[in-house]
């Protein structure tokens, strides 16, 4: 029975979409399975690893209707591996898939489609968004360096995306510093907040591309759907309470100073060399018409990087962890950040130049 | 249907209260019943009965004790000894409950210097077993045995001294009997005690015979002696002295090098106060000086003997003894913690000799062995050598030189002693200098004692990894957390927190409590802070409340260096040079616990010309 017939890459990119978040390793040997689906001349690819569910499809020819799963990574090493200008023919005969392009011919096992598990859609108490692929990725970018990896306050191990009036905000933070994003929509919507896991974060911002595409997104309490191009994208959400990130943006610190980004991270980059590798702090010396970088090792190296700013308070010596300013710096685009200060022990908040919608607030390190 | 239940199980509880209240009027008990309840707690097992024999004869100042065991102590146990004996009219008393020569007072309970004071043992021991009693004093005409069953005088031959014999265990407790376990396991039991008893005075000979068959003999010696007598040869040749004193405390013994550890506890023998105790802060402060040297799952072996003032510890906690409570608990745990780990730290560098002696062992080629850290140290291990020449030499007439064993140094094997050439001209190094590489793995180098092997990546990182923890040893940074973390805690976590606050300042952290069962976490080391914050401060908590002196923010620490240092030294089958090699060799001498890479196994061995000899059947 003919599953497709055509060129290389109109099978590979698909697919290559899709298998993305296959697991390497699993329990549940059907999950490193891809599904595949013909219907009315239209084949549909499908992956999942339980959290995450990617739909895509391919043009196909013939009328006839199967559906099968096979090694999602096997199938696609096969077909990376092929002439990229070979036609492929993909056949599925007696529980087995073959794969013939030219002279090549690979027969491979197959499970059955009936238990390969889907996600239910959920439709209830939904708020439906339309945003452009490449806003949305910029959002993605501006926060979600500022993930926790694994803590254990597991709702930190995402990002949190608030839909409230006309704005969509995002934040992200691992108990050290936090990020936050907004952006304007269109429309008046239904207010609701939800946590994207980790990987469906990073997934998305792989996957979305820098265009003015459209972007579909629906909202539910328990689930997250992305629809963009020919892919259909579901992920569940983690059910938690995100800490309260308005308490924690500091609203009265005085002390503001304007610095070049570029100029702020070279010297950063350049201070961090002699850092310690396992507790890379800095120590920030804002003076009258200067900042002073210090970093020293346990060795007792020591760099001192210094930038005229203009700055007319109090002196103020201040330590922090240089790459959660690195992360900051490298993550914005703008030529200016600015950084306001309170006293040692307080956090500090970086944000863009007339641009209320990005905020950055990172704790200090006594050094 | 629940309150039906209920109201059944109040019926059978009102029945049978009353059936108690009527059997139980309140009436004071049989004397026997009390000696046994009494027995429950000090007459274990056989072991527990020959425990409390022999201290009673080394209370009694005996020189010489001989114990036989029938059937694993079960059939009988037979104490003889030559101590003061008992006189004729005390013989009975010494039997009877709460009667004891050894206290009179509070005070003396205070400073109770010798083994019982409890005057229980005989009681109890005689209300559980078929006891007699024969003992003869220095003046007695002759001597005079007692049963303990009916009380009953009788003259018999003895030499001087008292032998007591505790035959048929248990014969009227049939429900103790069915806990005994099989003799030889019964034995066992038996045999550990003789050696605790043996190791804390080996001034006093002792001897042990089962079914008839002596199984040691020991004469009165030294502790060295006595020691290698009972601990055997291997634990000896991979051994250091401990030899530590601080106000009133004094630390001696012997410590074992990791290379000898075992896979149990089962060679660990702390005495306090000539006591052999099995105390959790004592073996915590040990535990702790071997933490970074040991592999996780083996545990060290030693001999050692606190000795402290008797005011500053309470014997009188556990029945049998085996856990004393501290008064200065934290400056002891300080105190044992310190003295060790300072020795097994010790580098190489300041071995003054290498000590021929160390080498000299029985079989196979010789671990690792490093010894004598300073003049003392060495002074105490010369002590032991010459005792181990034969007993009753006097160690002041032997010659420090003569005294070494015979065969262990180099030249009866007719060398001429060889000069390492130093290729930097500077004096003998232990670890000798470089020759060659193998395979990329190993370093082979020569000394005096012959060649020496180095496993080359588990002495780099050793050393990388004292270093780093060097380096680390000031203030740690600390992170400020923006979110805190929060965690549900116990009073008594929430108590430890407050009563530390200073030291986990000291240590990197900031707590306070943030509910009435809830504490909050609002920095941490920087150096752990992208692990489990609540964890980490939940072990540390349990840990500051029973060690005040905890570690294990140190562990945590040193776990992430050891890691760092496990990636950053060299790899196997990378080549090295001869002046890069012996660049690692002088730094493993310079660097603190060297011995061993920082997952326990050693980094290095020596292989003795003898041992090189034997190889090849020269010499014989």
């Amino acid at each position: 029975m003919l599953l497709f017939k055509g060129p290389r890459n109109q099978i590979l990119e698909p697919l290559q979409s899709v298998c993305g978040i296959v697991e390497k390793r699993h329990t549940l040997p059907i999950l490193s399975n891809v599904l595949m689906e013909k219907v009315d001349g239209r084949l549909t690819l499908l992956a999942t690893d339980i959290e995450i569910q990617i739909k895509t499809g391919a043009a196909t020819t013939g009328s006839e209707t199967a559906a099968l799963t096979v090694g999602a990574r096997k199938l696609q090493d096969i077909l990376r591996s092929l002439p990229e200008d070979s036609e492929v023919n993909l056949t599925f005969e007696e529980k087995r898939l073959q794969v013939k392009a030219g002279r090549s011919r690979f027969n491979l096992q197959t499970l059955p489609a009936e238990d390969f598990p889907r996600m239910a859609q959920n439709e209830t108490g939904q708020t439906r968004i339309k945003v452009t692929q490449k806003q949305f990725k910029r959002l993605l970018a501006l926060v979600q360096y500022a993930m926790a990896q694994q803590d254990i306050r597991y709702y930190l191990n995402g990002l949190l995306l608030v839909v409230k009036g006309n704005e969509m905000r995002m934040v992200a933070t691992d108990g050290h510093r936090l990020a936050y994003a907004s952006e304007a929509l269109g429309e008046q919507q239904q207010a609701i907040e939800v946590i994207l896991p980790r990987k469906t974060v990073l997934e998305l911002s792989r996957q979305l591309s820098d265009n003015e595409e459209e972007l579909e997104i629906v909202l539910t309490p328990t689930q997250a759907l992305f629809r963009f191009g020919a892919i259909e994208f579901i992920s569940k959400l983690i059910d938690g309470k995100f800490p309260d990130y308005e308490r924690v943006i500091p609203q009265g610190h005085g002390n503001l100073i304007t610095l070049s980004r570029t100029g702020l991270l070279q010297s950063l980059l350049r201070a961090k060399i002699l850092t310690n590798e396992k507790t890379p702090g800095v120590r920030l010396v804002f003076t009258p018409g200067s900042l002073k970088i210090i970093s020293n090792n346990t060795e007792r190296e020591e760099a001192q990087e210094e930038i005229e700013i203009d700055y007319q308070g109090n002196s103020i010596d201040v330590g922090f962890n240089v790459n959660y300013m690195l992360d900051v710096l490298n993550n914005v685009s703008a030529d200016e950040v600015e950084c306001r200060l309170g006293d040692a022990s307080s956090s500090a908040l970086f944000s863009l130049p007339g641009n209320e919608s990005f905020k950055y607030v990172v704790m200090p390190m006594r050094i | 249907m629940r309150q039906e239940a209920g109201g059944r199980s109040r019926a059978f509880y009102r029945k049978r209260q009353s059936i108690i209240a009527a059997m139980n009027a309140i009436k004071p008990l049989p004397d026997l019943l009390i000696s046994q309840i009494a027995a429950g707690e000090v007459v274990e097992r056989p072991a527990s009965v020959l425990k409390e024999l022999v201290e009673n004869s080394l209370d009694a100042g005996a020189r010489q004790i001989d114990v036989e065991l029938m059937e694993g102590g079960v059939r009988s146990i037979r104490v003889a000894d030559d101590g003061g004996g008992i006189a004729k009219t005390e013989l009975a008393l010494a039997l009877a409950r709460h009667a004891t020569s050894k206290i009179a007072s509070l005070i003396d309970l205070e400073r109770v210097a010798s083994y019982g004071f409890r005057g229980e043992a005989l009681a109890s021991i005689a209300s559980v077993a078929r006891l007699t009693l024969t003992s003869r004093t220095i003046d007695a005409a002759h001597g005079w045995r007692i049963d303990a069953a009916d009380l009953s005088l009788a003259p018999a031959a003895l030499g001087g001294g008292t032998v007591i014999e505790a035959a048929d265990l248990y014969f009227n407790t049939p429900a103790r009997r069915k806990f005994l376990k099989q003799e030889a396991t019964e034995y066992a039991h038996c045999d550990e005690v003789f050696r605790r008893m043996a190791l804390a005075r080996p001034d006093v000979a002792f001897s042990l015979a089962h079914n008839r068959s002596v199984k040691h003999r020991l004469a009165a010696t030294d502790l060295a002696s006595r020691a290698r007598e009972l601990l055997g040869e291997e634990f000896f040749a991979q051994t250091r002295v401990v030899e530590a004193s601080a106000g009133e405390l004094r630390l001696t013994g012997f410590a074992a090098l990791p290379a000898y550890s075992r896979p149990g506890r089962d060679a660990q023998y702390f005495f306090v106060n000539g006591r052999f105790v099995r105390d959790k802060l004592l073996s915590h402060a040990v535990r702790q000086a071997y933490a970074d040297i040991l592999h996780g799952n083996r545990h060290p072996a030693y001999v050692l003997f606190l000795e402290l003032d008797p005011a500053g510890v309470d014997v009188n906690v556990h029945p049998a003894k085996i856990e004393v409570r501290f008064r200065e608990a934290r400056g002891v745990h300080q105190f044992v913690f310190h003295a060790l780990q300072r020795l097994l730290a010790a580098p190489l560098e300041q071995l003054t000799t290498v000590p021929a002696a160390a080498y000299a062992t029985a079989s196979g080629w010789q671990r690792q062995t490093s010894l004598a850290v300073n003049e003392p140290a060495l002074a105490a291990f010369y002590d032991f050598v010459s005792a181990a020449g034969g007993p009753g030499i006097p160690q002041t007439e032997v010659d420090q030189e003569t005294s070494r064993p015979e065969g262990s140094g180099l030249a009866p094997l007719g060398y001429a002693p060889y000069e390492v050439p130093h290729p930097e001209g500077s004096g003998p190094a232990p670890l000798g200098y470089a020759l060659a590489q193998l395979h990329g793995i190993f370093i082979l180098a020569q000394n005096a004692a012959g060649l020496v092997l180095v496993d080359m990546h588990a002495a780099h990182e050793r050393i990388l990894y004292e270093r780093l923890k060097d380096a680390l040893a000031d203030t740690p940074p600390t992170q400020q957390l923006l979110i805190p973390a929060l965690f549900a805690a116990s009073e008594t976590e929430i108590a430890t927190a407050e009563e530390y606050a200073a030291a986990l300042t000291r240590l990197g952290f900031e707590m306070a409590p943030a509910g009435p069962r809830e504490l909050a976490v609002r920095a941490v080391p920087a150096l752990l802070a992208n692990g489990s914050i609540v964890e980490l401060v939940r072990a540390l908590l349990s840990d500051l409340k029973d060690f005040p002196e905890s570690q294990v923010i140190e562990a945590r620490r040193n776990e992430l260096l050891a890691t760092m240092a496990c990636h950053g030294a060299v790899r196997a089958r990378r080549s090295l040079s001869i002046p890069e090699m012996n660049a690692l060799l002088r730094q493993m001498e310079a660097t603190d616990r060297a011995d061993q890479c920082n997952h326990g196994r050693p980094t290095w061995t020596q292989m003795t010309l003898a041992d090189l000899d034997r190889l090849f059947l020269r010499g014989r």
